[in-house]
């Protein structure tokens, strides 16, 4: 029986305390491994930015502001300017996306509206597959498939059709009435390669990872939404661009910034068929330099302001890539938040 | 009720103009895969020849990738072997310590992040930190290293084993853990010895996918590894990795180059795509098998 | 035949309670005033009971009265979560277990827990009961074998189980999974055993398995199972407490409740008059 007067305080034997000591002290042991550990991914982002402002403080100290609007690269006067490779980082990553969303919509709303079941799995996973295929296999099939092939068939008829300088000497209609079109398409460069191909090229790459999360999404959207809408006589189609659209908007938006923040960070796809020219053109089909590709070419045998001035620009690339996938994963996470998980 | 029939008539090519699209936009997306693999198979296996496992880059267009293979293999191993307890920590700590703390949160958030970062500047700070300080130390006795790209290869490989062990033992029911709580075992014990167990498949899965994401990375062994003509054992000394030789090769006027960089470059393919699929049949496999 | 010792009131004191054959049974776990709080949300109002010594309490009551959540105050596993606060006083063999200088392990081997749901751990049969036992002592490898076939036999399992004890748990049925689980929870030898709507995600031959192995166990240990069956409760128990939106209304004989309940509030859950 038990009252009041009875209620002792706690004891415990002997070997059950040494017992407890030595638990609660590899209990806090171990937690502090792991957070350790946790931390690492934090120093890693944190080293990534710090080292590379660290190396370009040369070249960041010499040339200032100037650095991100001055056109030169020129390791004989050692003077360095950001522009070239920044404007051809973003045209690449641009054109990907240009092309690449549209793709990677119709190939997410193929997957989850269109295709009969048994198709799904199969032609997913094989989408997936674009996404599983090193960087470098995409350079190599660029540099030696698709450039020749852009060279035979494509550029000549651009050239043709939509420039302002044509090999026969007639100016088609296009070029000679829309503005600026001329001058996209102008190009004497006698390689396949350039700023067009080099997106092309990105824009397969990227494809699959926006297409995976556009799919993703698609198919969070609840099912009794799109049956009321059904039920009301809405076609499939109808169904997409009014419900399941707007209800995924956030998160489509953050896949898009997901495939733009792969796109300015690639080196391989665009380094073997960009044709590293440090010019800045108007022209899509003339060569140009990106950022990775840049110092992809030139670190190793770089030194002194130049390696500096290489540093800068990764530094700047890794602000940039950083910031788009930040509002990216915020978009993707503000679908999450919705849906109340 | 004519202008409603024309609204119907409008509606319905809008919608089957839309499924056409749709349908014509996965023709291209596979189009292009179907295209790159063949091209990968038939470039590769034309000059796939015993000497390419034979001979080292040494002797160009008469050599081989030995040495390309052998570094791959080990600065690859070198990276998984980092990042696998260190990630696998990482996210026993994301899921079981700090899964409804903000601190966690950042890390899961930022974790993905780096996810997407872009590889070269990761080789850079890999440069500053390991491969600078090494010259500076061994008065430029070693710079680049083996070692060195492992660790680039690491920090890259990482994100991708925290996230899917995060991942794969928040999937563990929490009726586990209060059943094993319930007998009295420490925290450490149950995540250790249960949770992980429980997990296994998926963690495993998680460790193939990065290993098969580092086996294609170009970019950051260039100034890490950087390369090297003979066959090298020695982490400490530059070593070639296949990425870095096809780059190179591709780059070179050479003809006879480029077919060797062809069938490295299959074999890399290969080797992703087999370790790809692979994981995520065994994945398959020992989830059928549990239940 | 009326019981001398017994006093219905709020808050029921049946400090001694008869199992049929005249005997009082001193009460093992008293519960007074308890209080406790999840996120600020006052779940549990003033809870007082008294649990007697190796007979069969069940806690019945609709979704939300507070039943599982008092059954886990009593093993303190609501300690892994944040937020949540008891207040008041649990005496276990006259020590207050919500007194935080109470050490949880010893609290965990003389409480055990089956849950609902079955969960062995992704190891062999033998090994999902040797290891709670591995963790608290040291035994030799033919000690240990015959604690886990004496917990395989109480739980009624060991037939069953003993040409494949090395094979992986995870391949028996949902029944022997859950008597693996009351093995695994008895073989730490607690004095209590909590069970958590045991049988609710069993089929009704492997509910009444397990039903018929409550009342086997009662001779060893003090039960207390939550259940949200009522026939259950009135099969297996001795004593039943009924609770409703955290409060304990009312808790007497089984047989009482069932028949002539005091509250008109008890009379109405067991009619069916809402559930």
């Amino acid at each position: 029986m038990s009252s009041p007067s009875m209620v002792n305080a706690p004891t415990v034997p002997a070997d059950m305390a040494a017992r407890n000591r030595r638990d609660a002290r590899n209990d806090r042991l171990f937690a502090w491994l792991l957070a350790a550990c946790g931390m690492i991914v934090l120093v890693t982002l944190v080293g990534a930015a710090g080292s590379t402002l660290w190396g370009g403080r040369e070249a960041f100290a010499k040339f200032g502001w100037h650095f991100l609007v001055s056109t030169d690269w020129d390791p004989g006067t050692d003077t360095y300017g950001a522009l070239v490779p920044i404007f051809g980082t973003v045209v690449t990553a641009l054109i990907a996306l240009l092309i690449a969303v549209p793709i990677s919509f119709g190939i997410s709303l193929f997957l989850t509206e269109v295709a009969p079941n048994w198709l799904r799995s199969p032609v997913g996973s094989a989408i997936e597959l674009l996404a599983g295929i090193p960087s470098i296999i995409y350079g190599m099939w660029g540099l030696f498939i698709f450039s020749p092939f852009m060279s035979v068939h494509v550029k000549p008829w651009l050239v043709n059709y939509m420039s302002t300088q044509p090999d026969d000497g007639k100016v088609a209609w296009i070029p000679a009435h829309v503005p600026f079109i001329g001058k996209i398409f102008t190009s004497q460069y006698p390689f396949g390669g350039g700023v067009l191909t080099a997106g092309i090229v990105l824009a397969i790459m990227v494809t699959p990872f926006i297409s995976s999360v556009m799919r993703e999404v698609f198919q969070t959207v609840p099912t009794r939404l799109k049956e009321s809408a059904y039920a009301l006589g809405s076609s499939t189609w109808e169904v997409v661009w009014d419900i399941v659209l707007p209800y995924t908007r956030s998160a489509v938006i953050g896949g898009i910034f997901l495939g733009l923040g792969r796109a300015l960070g690639e080196t391989m796809a665009v380094a073997f068929v960009l044709g590293n020219a440090f010019q800045l053109s108007a022209s899509l089909l003339e060569p140009g330099s990106s950022i990775a590709s840049a110092i992809a070419n030139q670190f190793s045998e770089a030194v002194g302001l130049q390696k500096s001035a290489l540093m800068a620009l990764a530094f700047l690339l890794f602000v940039v890539t950083f910031i788009v996938l930040l509002i990216a994963r915020l978009m993707l996470q503000r679908l999450a938040t919705k849906e109340g998980r | 009720m004519a202008g409603n029939s024309s609204l119907y008539l409008r509606r319905r090519i809008a919608n089957i103009m839309a499924l056409l699209l749709s349908s014509l936009a996965t023709l291209i997306g596979l189009f292009f895969l179907a295209w790159i693999l063949w091209e990968t198979l038939k470039q590769g296996i034309s000059a796939l020849s015993p000497s390419l496992f034979t001979k080292i880059t040494a002797y160009g267009e008469d050599g081989g990738l030995a040495n390309a293979m052998v570094g791959s293999l080990l600065i690859n191993f070198i990276g998984i072997a980092i990042a696998t307890p260190i990630g696998v920590l990482a996210g026993m700590w994301l899921a079981e310590y700090a899964n409804r703390s903000k601190l966690g949160s950042a890390v899961r958030f930022l974790n993905d992040i780096l996810l997407s970062a872009p590889s070269i500047v990761l080789g850079l700070f890999v440069y500053t930190i390991v491969v600078l300080p090494m010259k500076n130390l061994t008065d430029g006795a070693i710079t680049f290293s083996g070692l060195a790209g492992g660790i680039a290869l690491a920090l890259i490989a990482l994100p991708v084993v925290v996230r899917t062990t995060d991942e794969m033992l928040r999937l563990v029911p929490s009726t586990l853990r209060e059943a094993a709580l319930s007998l009295g075992v420490p925290q450490w014990k149950l995540t250790m010895q249960i949770l992980v167990r429980s997990a296994r498949s998926g963690i495993i899965t998680g460790i193939l996918l990065a290993l098969a994401r580092i086996s294609g990375e170009t970019a950051p062994l260039l100034f890490t590894a950087f390369g090297n003509n003979y066959m090298s054992f020695n982490p400490i000394d530059k070593m070639a990795s296949l990425p870095q030789v096809i780059y190179q090769y591709a780059n070179d006027p050479g003809e006879g180059l480029h077919a060797i960089a062809w069938a490295g470059a299959f074999v890399v393919t290969m080797f992703v795509l087999l370790l790809s699929l692979g994981s995520r049949l065994l994945f398959a496999r020992s989830k059928v098998s549990n239940d | 035949m009326t019981d001398p010792a017994f006093t219905p009131a709020p808050a029921a004191e049946a400090a001694m309670v008869h199992a049929g054959d005249g005997t009082p049974a001193p009460a093992k776990i008293t519960v007074r005033d308890l209080n406790f709080f999840y996120n600020g949300f006052h779940a549990l109002k003033g809870i007082s009971m008294d649990i007697p010594e190796k007979k069969v309490t069940a806690i019945i009551g609709p979704s939300g009265c507070g039943k599982s959540t008092l059954l886990r105050i009593f093993n303190r596993i609501y300690n892994i979560y944040p937020k949540l606060e008891a207040k008041g006083e649990i005496v276990l063999d006259g020590e207050n277990i919500l007194d935080p200088k109470y050490s949880l392990n010893r609290l965990r081997s003389k409480v055990g827990m089956v849950f609902q749901k079955p969960v062995p751990f992704p190891m062999t049969i033998f090994e999902n009961v040797a290891y709670g036992i591995r963790h608290h002592e040291r035994l030799g490898k033919a000690e240990m074998e015959n604690r886990v076939e004496q917990a395989l036999r109480s739980a009624a399992l060991w037939d069953e189980v003993k040409d494949k004890l090395k094979q992986n748990a995870l391949g028996l049925s949902g029944g022997q999974q859950q008597r693996l689980c009351i093995a695994r929870g008895i073989a730490l030898k607690p004095e209590v055993l909590l069970l958590d709507e045991p049988t609710s995600a069993l089929d009704p031959i492997a509910t009444s398995r397990i039903e018929q192995l409550v009342e086997e166990l009662k001779a060893d240990f003090t039960i207390v199972i939550v259940t949200h069956n009522m026939q259950q409760a009135a099969r297996c128990s001795d004593l039943t407490a009924f609770m409703y939106l955290g409060e304990l209304i009312e808790f007497d004989r089984t047989e009482k409740i069932f028949t002539k309940p005091n509250k008109k509030q008890t009379e109405d859950y067991i009619t069916g008059r809402f559930g």
